[in-house]
C-alpha cells in the first residue's frame, strides 16, 4: 500500500532545482559520507525492516526471549483476576502513596477520586493521594519517554490516544504496556488471551457543526472546503489526531463517502471541485491510493488550505455559540457544547450539527480513540490495572466520561448502563419534555458510525500513511491570518 | 660501576635545584594566584559555566544525529536507533525546507528585527520626552511605562486578540471593538508579524527606555547647543550628534532585544505568526531531530549577536558621554498646551498597555463564558457568574471542564507554590553567581579568562529561551540522570538563563568602586568575607539587589523557557499555557492577575525597603 520507492519519491521531489539544493546542503553539512544517506547506525543501528510499523522492536524482542518485566508479569497475573481481586491487591500495593496518571483527557483526575471511594468500599482505611496530568501539544509522548528512562518511574499509567504515535514511540520501544481486564473481554465476548490490539476506553468523536444565527447552509461535507468558508478547527500539528484524521479519508471506505458527496452536490459546486481534484490525481496515484483517492486529497488540500487554526476544542465551542460568529462553522469535540452557559449572547442554539441535518450528504465527523495503558516502569502496577478495570467495566469507573456526549465506551455493558442514566439521545430536551436544544440529543456511536458516516481513526492505517499522505500534508499551504 | 665525574655532580645538583626552584616558583605562582578570591571565582565558575552553557549545546547537536524512534529519521533511515545524518539532509533539501525552515527563519528575523525597530522607538522617544523635554506627569508614566515588561509577554497578546479579532475579519468571534463599535481591523493587523513584533516591541520598549533613557540623562547637550549655534538643521543634529550619542544604548537595546523576540514562544503563537519556535514544538512530533536542528539555528543567532556586540564594543569608546568637563542638561519646552497634550495623550497609551489588560483579566474572571460581554449592551448583571472562583467541586459544573473554582483549585495552588520556589532558588543562587562573577572581571578585567567567565555568563541570554529549555531538555532525559519535570531542572536552567542579570549589573557597579577602597582594607589584613560584607556589598547595595530582583520577576512570569521542562501543572506560567489553549479563559486570566500583583508587590516591597527600581533614575524619582 505505502511502499518505500513511493515514499521516497514524494520526500525527494524531482527536478535540477532540488537537486542543486542537495549538494548545497552537502557542502553545508560538510563530510557526507554516502553511507550515511541511509543512516550511519554503528554499532548501536537496530535495522528494522518497515520502520513505521515493524521491525525487531523491544517489545518483540521481549516476547521471543521469553524475559518478561516485572510489569508484565504482573499484567499476565492480573489479566485473569476480577475486579474486586484486582482491588484488593490495589489496596495492598498502594496504601498511604500518591498516585501519578498522565493522559490526553482532564477526566482522568474526576475518575481517580471515584476509584478511590470504590477502594473504601472494600477497605474504609483505605488512602491514596494521586495527581493526573494533561500534557498538551504532544508533550505526553515526550513525558512519558523521558519517565520511561528512570528505573522506576513516575506515571503508574496513561490514558493516550494517537494510534500512530503510541504504535510507534511508545508499544514498539517497549515503554507501554496494554492491560485486558477479564470483565471487559467477556463483555465484549472474547478472552484476554485471544483479544488482540490495545484497550480503549472509549470513543471520542469530534463533529461538524455550523453557527446558524445567518444564512450559509452546510449541506454536504464539501461545503465546509468551499470557496470562503473557513471552519475552526484545532492544528494538525498541535493536535496530531487531525492529522489521522485526514489520513484515514484516503482509506477506501472514506474516500468512497467523498466521492459520494461529490456526486451529490450541484454542478455549480461541482465545476468549483473539479480542477482541484484534477489536479491532486497524479498525487493519488503516486501515493498509491484507491479510485476514489483523488476526491480525498482534493478534501484534504482544500481544508488544510482554508481552516482557520485555533489552540484547542474549548475555543471553537466559544466562538460558535456566540450570536456574532454568524455562519461560522467548525469540526470540533462534540461535547464541548456542554460548557455553554445560556447568556444574551451565547447559547446552544446558535448551532447546528451538520449531520443532523434531513438530507446532509458526506462525512459528519471523526472519531479516535482514548487507550489505557501501563507503563513498564510503573510503581504501583496492581492500582494501575485495577484503576484500569474499574474505568472499562464499571459505570462509576466510566462516568467520569459517561457524562459526555459523544464519548463512547468499548464495554457494551457499560455503554448501555451510561444511556440509561444519562439519556444523551435526549440531551436536549428541558423538563417540560420540549426539545429546547437539537443540537444536544446525542444520537449515539452506531448512527454516527452508520447513517452518520463518522470516520474511524485505525491506528496501523495511520502509521503507514503518516509519512507517505503526511509528508503530502506538510507540503500544502496552510491557511493563516484572517478571512477577508 | 661507572661513577660519574664530579663536574657532573655538579650540573646534577644545579640541575635538580634548578627543577625544585622552577617548582618552587610555579607552586608560589599558583599559590599567589589562588590566593586572590577573584581568580578562586573565575576558575570556579569557568569550569561551572562551562559545563552549564556547552554541555546542553552538546547534546542538542547530538540529538540532530541520533534516530527517534516513530519519527522521520527512523522512516527514513529505516532504523530505529542509532546515528545519522539524515535530519540535516531531509530540513535542508526536502520539498518542506521552505515550510519547516526557510519560512519560519525569515519571519523569526522579521519578528526580532520589528520588535527592535518597535522597542527603540517607542521607548526611546518616550525616553526623550522624558529626559529631555519639560513633559507633564513624568513620575507617574516613568513607573508605568516599564508595566509591560514587569507583565507576562503573552499578557498584551491576548488583549490584543480580545480587542481586534472579528468574526467578518478572523472569522471567531468578535472582540471588544467590534462588539462595542461595529470596527472591524483588517487581517493584517490582527494576526501574523505585525501584532506580533507590535506586541514584543511594546513589551520590551522598557529596555530601550531604561538604557537610552540612562544616556539622555548623562548627556550634555552643551554638543547639541553648539550645534544650534552654528545654524545646524535639526535633522543634522539629530544624525550627527544625539544619534550617535545614543548608539550604545540602542545597541544594547538590540543585543537585548533581538535574542529575545527571537526565542518567544507565546506571542506569535498567539497571533499565528511561525516562527522558529514554534515550528520547534510543531515539529518535536515526527520531525523530533529536526526540530532540534532549528533550537541550534536559534543559538547560532544568539552567538552572533554576541559576537556583533564584541564589535560594537570597540567602536564605542568614540562616543563617550559623561567626560570630566563640566556638563548641563537644558530641556526642551513642549509649550504651556504640549506639555500636558502629551503627558495626556502618554496615560492614555500607557493605560492601553498596562492598565487594561489588568482590567480585562479581572472582569474575564466574572463572564459566563469566555469572552461573553453581553452584560456591557443588556445591562444585565445576572449575566456575570463568580463560579469561576467559587466552585468547589469538580463535578458540578460541565464548564469548567472537572476543575474546581480558583480559590478551591489545587492545581493553581500548587502551581504558585512551584513557582515561587523556582523563582526564590533561581533569584538567590543567579544573583550570588551573578555578584561574584561581576566582583572578580571586574578585577581581573583585562584577563583572557575574566573575558571568557563574563562571554560564558551572557551568552545564554542571548541563546532563544526555547531552544535553552529544549537543549536543557536533552541534556537532562537520559538514563543516568532524568530531570524532566523537576524542581531542580528548572532551577538549574533558571539560574544558567538569569545569571547575566546579575553579572551584568555587578560587572557595571563593581567597576564604579576605586581598586584603593579595598586595598586600603587588604592592608589592613580584613578577609575576603568581611570585605565583602562590610565595604563592597553595602556600597553597591542598590545594583546587587536588582542582581536578585530581576531575575526573581523575569522567573515568575517565564514561559518559553520552562515549557519543555516541566507539565503544565508544575508552575504558574505552564498551567496558565494550559488553561488557555483548553478555552478556560477565566481561569488562566485569574493566573495572570495573580502573575502581575504578585510582582507588581515585590517590585513596590523592594522599591521601598532599597529604593531600588528598573526606572529609578530615569523617571520622577
Amino acid at each position: 500500500m505505502f511502499r518505500a520507492d513511493i515514499i521516497k519519491v514524494t520526500r525527494t521531489g524531482k527536478g535540477g532545482r532540488v537537486m542543486k539544493k542537495r549538494i548545497l546542503s552537502l557542502i553545508l553539512a560538510g563530510a557526507m559520507v554516502a553511507g550515511t544517506l541511509t543512516g550511519c547506525g554503528g554499532n548501536s543501528g537496530t535495522e528494522s525492516a518497515a520502520p513505521a510499523t515493524g521491525g525487531e522492536t523491544q517489545a518483540e524482542a521481549e516476547k521471543d526471549t521469553g524475559e518478561l518485566s516485572e510489569v508484565d508479569k504482573i499484567i499476565q497475573e492480573a489479566e485473569g483476576l476480577s475486579m474486586e481481586e484486582l482491588a484488593k491487591k490495589a489496596i495492598e500495593e498502594s496504601n498511604g502513596k500518591t498516585f501519578y496518571g498522565l493522559g490526553n483527557s482532564s477526566r482522568g483526575k474526576t475518575a481517580l477520586p471515584l476509584f478511590i471511594e470504590y477502594l473504601q468500599t472494600i477497605d474504609p482505611s483505605y488512602k491514596m493521594d494521586y495527581e493526573w496530568q494533561q500534557p498538551k501539544n504532544n508533550k505526553i509522548f515526550e513525558q512519558l519517554s523521558a519517565d520511561s528512562l528512570k528505573g522506576t518511574g513516575t506515571f503508574a499509567m496513561t490514558l493516550i490516544q494517537d494510534g500512530n504515535q503510541i504504535e510507534s514511540k511508545m508499544v514498539q520501544t517497549g515503554i507501554l504496556k496494554t492491560f485486558i481486564p477479564k470483565e471487559w473481554a467477556e463483555a465484549n465476548g472474547t478472552t484476554p488471551d485471544q483479544y488482540e490490539g490495545y484497550l480503549p476506553l472509549q470513543a471520542q468523536n469530534k463533529v461538524f457543526m455550523f453557527n446558524n444565527t445567518g444564512d450559509a447552509t452546510y449541506t454536504n461535507c464539501w461545503d465546509f472546503v468551499y470557496e470562503g468558508s473557513h471552519p475552526l478547527f484545532m492544528d494538525i500539528d498541535s493536535e496530531v489526531v487531525g492529522k489521522n484524521f485526514l489520513y484515514m479519508l484516503t482509506e477506501d471506505t472514506y474516500a468512497g463517502w467523498l466521492k459520494e458527496a461529490y456526486d451529490a452536490l450541484d454542478s455549480e459546486k461541482q465545476a468549483y471541485f473539479a480542477p482541484v481534484v484534477e489536479e491532486v490525481s497524479k498525487d493519488a496515484e503516486d501515493l498509491g491510493l484507491g479510485e476514489n483517492g483523488k476526491y480525498a486529497l482534493a478534501w484534504i488540500k482544500l481544508w488544510v488550505e482554508n481552516y482557520n487554526a485555533q489552540t484547542d476544542d474549548g475555543p471553537i465551542c466559544n466562538t460558535l455559540v456566540t450570536s456574532s460568529a454568524t455562519d461560522q462553522s467548525g469540526l470540533l469535540v462534540y461535547n464541548k457544547l456542554r460548557s455553554v452557559e445560556e447568556s444574551a449572547d451565547v447559547s446552544k442554539k446558535n448551532v447546528t450539527i451538520a449531520a443532523y441535518q434531513d438530507g446532509y450528504q458526506g462525512i459528519g465527523g471523526y472519531a479516535y480513540n482514548h487507550y489505557l495503558f501501563l507503563t513498564d516502569n510503573s510503581p504501583l502496577p496492581w492500582t494501575a490495572c485495577a484503576f484500569i478495570a474499574y474505568m472499562t467495566c464499571t459505570e462509576d469507573g466510566f462516568s467520569a466520561w459517561g457524562k459526555d456526549l459523544g464519548s463512547y465506551s468499548f464495554n457494551p455493558d457499560v455503554m448501555a448502563a451510561i444511556e440509561t442514566t444519562y439519556q444523551h439521545s435526549k440531551g436536549g430536551y428541558n423538563e417540560a419534555g420540549e426539545n429546547e436544544f437539537d443540537c444536544y440529543n446525542d444520537r449515539g456511536y452506531d448512527w454516527w458510525t452508520t447513517t452518520g458516516k463518522l470516520v474511524v481513526e485505525d491506528p496501523e492505517y495511520c502509521a503507514g500513511a503518516s509519512f507517505s499522505v503526511g509528508s503530502w500534508i506538510d507540503m500544502l499551504t496552510k491557511y493563516s491570518g484572517s478571512t477577508k | 660501576m661507572f661513577a660519574a665525574p664530579s663536574v657532573f655532580k655538579g650540573v646534577g645538583m644545579d640541575r635538580t635545584a634548578n627543577k625544585y626552584n622552577k617548582k618552587a616558583i610555579f607552586l608560589n605562582s599558583v599559590k599567589t594566584y589562588v590566593s586572590k578570591p577573584q581568580n578562586v571565582i573565575l576558575i570556579l565558575f569557568g569550569i561551572v559555566l562551562t559545563f552549564t552553557t556547552i554541555a546542553p549545546i552538546v547534546a542538542i547537536v547530538k540529538d540532530t544525529f541520533v534516530i527517534h524512534p516513530g519519527t522521520i529519521d527512523a522512516h527514513l533511515t529505516g532504523k530505529s536507533s542509532g546515528y545519522t545524518l539524515v535530519n540535516y539532509l531531509d530540513l535542508f533539501t526536502s520539498r518542506l525546507a521552505v515550510t519547516n525552515l526557510w519560512k519560519p527563519l525569515l519571519n523569526t528575523l522579521l519578528l526580532s528585527a520589528f520588535a527592535c525597530l518597535i522597542s527603540i522607538l517607542y521607548g526611546g522617544f518616550f525616553a526623550f520626552l522624558v529626559t529631555r523635554t519639560n513633559l507633564k506627569f513624568k513620575r507617574y508614566l516613568s513607573s508605568i511605562f516599564i508595566f509591560p515588561y514587569i507583565m507576562p509577554q503573552w499578557t498584551l497578546a491576548v488583549v490584543w486578540q480580545n480587542l481586534f479579532s472579528s468574526n467578518a475579519v478572523t472569522g471567531t468571534a468578535n472582540g471588544l471593538l467590534a462588539s462595542l463599535f461595529g470596527i472591524c481591523m483588517p487581517g493584517w493587523w490582527c494576526q501574523g508579524l505585525f501584532p506580533s513584533a507590535m506586541v514584543l516591541g511594546l513589551h520590551y520598549a522598557p529596555f530601550a527606555y531604561i538604557l537610552i533613557g540612562g544616556i539622555f540623562r548623562n548627556m550634555d547637550s552643551n554638543l547639541e547647543e553648539a550645534a544650534t549655534i552654528l545654524d545646524t538643521p535639526r535633522w543634522k543634529t539629530m544624525c550627527c550628534i544625539t544619534l550617535p550619542m545614543i548608539k550604545p544604548a540602542i545597541l544594547s537595546t538590540v543585543l537585548l532585544v533581538f535574542g529575545s523576540a527571537m526565542g518567544s514562544y507565546p506571542v506569535p503563537h498567539y497571533l499565528g505568526l511561525t516562527t522558529l519556535s514554534t515550528k520547534y514544538l510543531s515539529m518535536n512530533a515526527q520531525y523530533t531531530g529536526e526540530a532540534s536542528i532549528l533550537a541550534i539555528i536559534m543559538m547560532i543567532f544568539g552567538v552572533a549577536i554576541l559576537m556583533a556586540n564584541q564589535v560594537s564594543l570597540k567602536s564605542r569608546k568614540n562616543y563617550t558621554t559623561v567626560t570630566g568637563k563640566s556638563g548641563q542638561l537644558s530641556k526642551i519646552n513642549l509649550g504651556k498646551c504640549g506639555k500636558y497634550v502629551t503627558g495626556i495623550i502618554f496615560i492614555i497609551l500607557t493605560f492601553l498597555t498596562s492598565i487594561f489588560p489588568i482590567l480585562l483579566f479581572a472582569l474575564e474572571t466574572f463572564l459566563p463564558n469566555p469572552g461573553d460581554y453581553s452584560f456591557l449592551y443588556t445591562g444585565d448583571m445576572s449575566n456575570l457568574t463568580t463560579k469561576w472562583w467559587l466552585t468547589n467541586t469538580n463535578t458540578a459544573d460541565s464548564s469548567l471542564y472537572g476543575q474546581m473554582g480558583i480559590l478551591y483549585n489545587s492545581t493553581i495552588w500548587n502551581a504558585l507554590k512551584g513557582t515561587l520556589l523556582v523563582a526564590v532558588c533561581c533569584a538567590l543562587i543567579a544573583g550570588t553567581i551573578g555578584t561574584l562573577i561581576g566582583y572578580a572581571v571586574s578585577k581581573n578585567r583585562r584577563g583572557r579568562l575574566a573575558s571568557y567567565v563574563n562571554g560564558m555568563a551572557f551568552l545564554p541570554y542571548l541563546m532563544p529561551s526555547i531552544a535553552v529549555g529544549a537543549a536543557f531538555f536533552v541534556l537532562f532525559s537520559n538514563e543516568k540522570i532524568n530531570l524532566f519535570n523537576t524542581y531542580t531542572l528548572l532551577i538549574i536552567v533558571g539560574t544558567v538563563k538569569y545569571i547575566p542579570f546579575a553579572s551584568r549589573s555587578a560587572l557595571n557597579s563593581m567597576l564604579q568602586i576605586s581598586g584603593e577602597i579595598e586595598e586600603a582594607a587588604v592592608i589592613q589584613n580584613i578577609p575576603w568575607l568581611k570585605r565583602m560584607f562590610r565595604i563592597i556589598i553595602p556600597i553597591q547595595k542598590s545594583a546587587i539587589i536588582s542582581g536578585y530582583m530581576l531575575p526573581f520577576m523575569t522567573c515568575l512570569r517565564e514561559l518559553s523557557l520552562f515549557l519543555l521542562l516541566c507539565t503544565q501543572g508544575f508552575i504558574l506560567s505552564t498551567t496558565l499555557d494550559y488553561f488557555d489553549e483548553m478555552g478556560l479563559y477565566a481561569f488562566s486570566s485569574a493566573i495572570n492577575l495573580i502573575l502581575i500583583v504578585m510582582i507588581l508587590i515585590f517590585n513596590t516591597l523592594v522599591n521601598k525597603l532599597t529604593g531600588a527600581s528598573l526606572d529609578s533614575g530615569i523617571g520622577g524619582n
